[in-house]
């Protein structure tokens, strides 16, 4: 059966916090606005236990924050559609062209805000220990590993966060990571500050053991070059993330850190076509940024729409 | 009945309760969090520490949200 045809003024692709803030502006300007998420509504921040640095709020979860959004977007109309999946992406024509597994939409606007994906240990061993030791959703696993001994792999104020969040679950807790912190001081403080946490700078993981769950890894000493093995239940992988472009690179410029190239205003090279958020190539990612991001491009957007049809 | 072994702060968890409420299929929520046999047996169906866990008999059950292998076991 041939797919339902639908035409929208503007589909938004994620439904992070630069996707969520595009719907809501998109959706008060009385767009007819679709969010197409394939993966969790709120993208990144959907984990996190703490945002401290996000204006207005003392300390917010991250599913507390985003759920909000999400009925701000919602209430102003803006439809949120997390179950349906992109396969192919047409930008240059006019309109633009989004074929999901069900339908296929026809919009005058798009805007990317499909951010990133967490990176996976570049171990062959993980794909063997995959839900059987290695994991990227603390918030999701993490119950798990009560009384277990867990390592955190990773240097930023994610993988910190993660590290703190899980001594709620254990007394012993490794954080691993190849080189210096790269999160901000008072994250640092506060894994520094706690006992349960023992920090292994300038090391790294090389080997995941076990017979059908994980039991040892290897780790190397990068300064005296010494590999030993320690006994590990579970390891929670906080690498860095990759953007999520694969549907728009043959379409797109993307730099050579595979993010879409636009400028602050959000602009991509086709008139019509906006990247905001993490996606976009810029220096500063934070969710403020990407909440800017979403605003400027569904403003612009929406100018473009009203210059368009006169 | 289809049985979801999950807990309330758990995201990927919430999607496949949501996917299963948007389809209209009634499921018992087995919370892991609150009770401890339950976090066992999701351990033992799945021999994977994580979850969601969806599953109807006890044996044959989906990992995490895949949507094809959720709408294969509720068929």
């Amino acid at each position: 059966m041939a797919k339902e045809k639908i035409h929208k003024d503007i589909v938004i692709i994620g439904a992070g916090m630069a996707g969520l803030t595009a719907a809501m502006y998109a959706g008060r300007m009385n767009l007819d606005t679709l969010v197409l998420e394939n993966g969790l509504v709120g993208g990144q921040i959907a984990n996190a236990t703490g945002i401290e640095n996000y204006p207005g709020f003392i300390s917010v979860k991250g599913s507390d924050l985003i759920g909000t959004l999400q009925k701000q977007a919602e209430n102003f109309g803006a439809v949120i559609d997390e179950f349906d999946t992109i396969q192919k992406v047409t930008l240059r024509e006019n309109p633009k062209i989004i074929e999901t597994e069900e339908k296929i939409y026809l919009a005058d606007v798009v805007i990317i805000a499909s951010g990133m994906n967490r990176r996976k240990l570049p171990l062959a061993e993980e794909k063997k220990f995959a839900g059987r030791g290695v994991h990227y959703c603390e918030l999701c696993d993490g119950h798990m590993y009560q009384n277990k001994i867990i390592a955190v792999m990773g240097g930023g104020n994610a993988a910190l966060d993660a590290a703190n969040f899980l001594t709620k679950y254990t007394d012993k807790l490794y954080l691993i990571h190849r080189s210096n912190f790269r999160a901000d001081e008072v994250t640092q403080q506060k894994v520094r500050q706690n006992p349960k946490i023992e920090i292994m700078l300038q090391t790294e993981i090389t080997a995941l053991h076990g017979d059908k769950k994980l039991e040892n890894i290897d780790i190397l000493d990068k300064n005296s070059g010494v590999t030993k093995s320690i006994a590990v239940d579970g390891i929670f992988v906080n690498i860095g993330v990759v953007p999520n472009t694969d549907l728009f690179k043959d379409e797109l410029k993307l730099s050579e850190s595979g993010r879409i190239i636009a400028g602050e205003n959000c602009k991509t090279e086709i008139e019509g076509v906006f990247a905001a958020g993490d996606v976009r190539e810029k220096e500063i990612r934070q969710l403020t940024t990407a909440a800017a991001d979403g605003t400027t491009a569904a403003l612009l957007a929406e100018k473009l729409l009203r210059n368009f049809r006169g | 009945m289809v049985k979801v072994y999950s807990f309330e702060a758990c995201p990927w968890c919430n999607k496949v309760k949501k996917y299963l409420d948007s389809k209209g299929v009634e499921y018992e929520v087995r919370d892991i969090e609150l009770n401890e046999d339950y976090a066992k047996e999701c351990l033992q169906i799945s021999g994977d520490t994580m979850v969601p866990v969806t599953t109807i008999d006890g044996k044959n059950f989906v990992l995490g949200f895949d949507k094809e292998k959720i709408d294969a076991l509720i068929a």
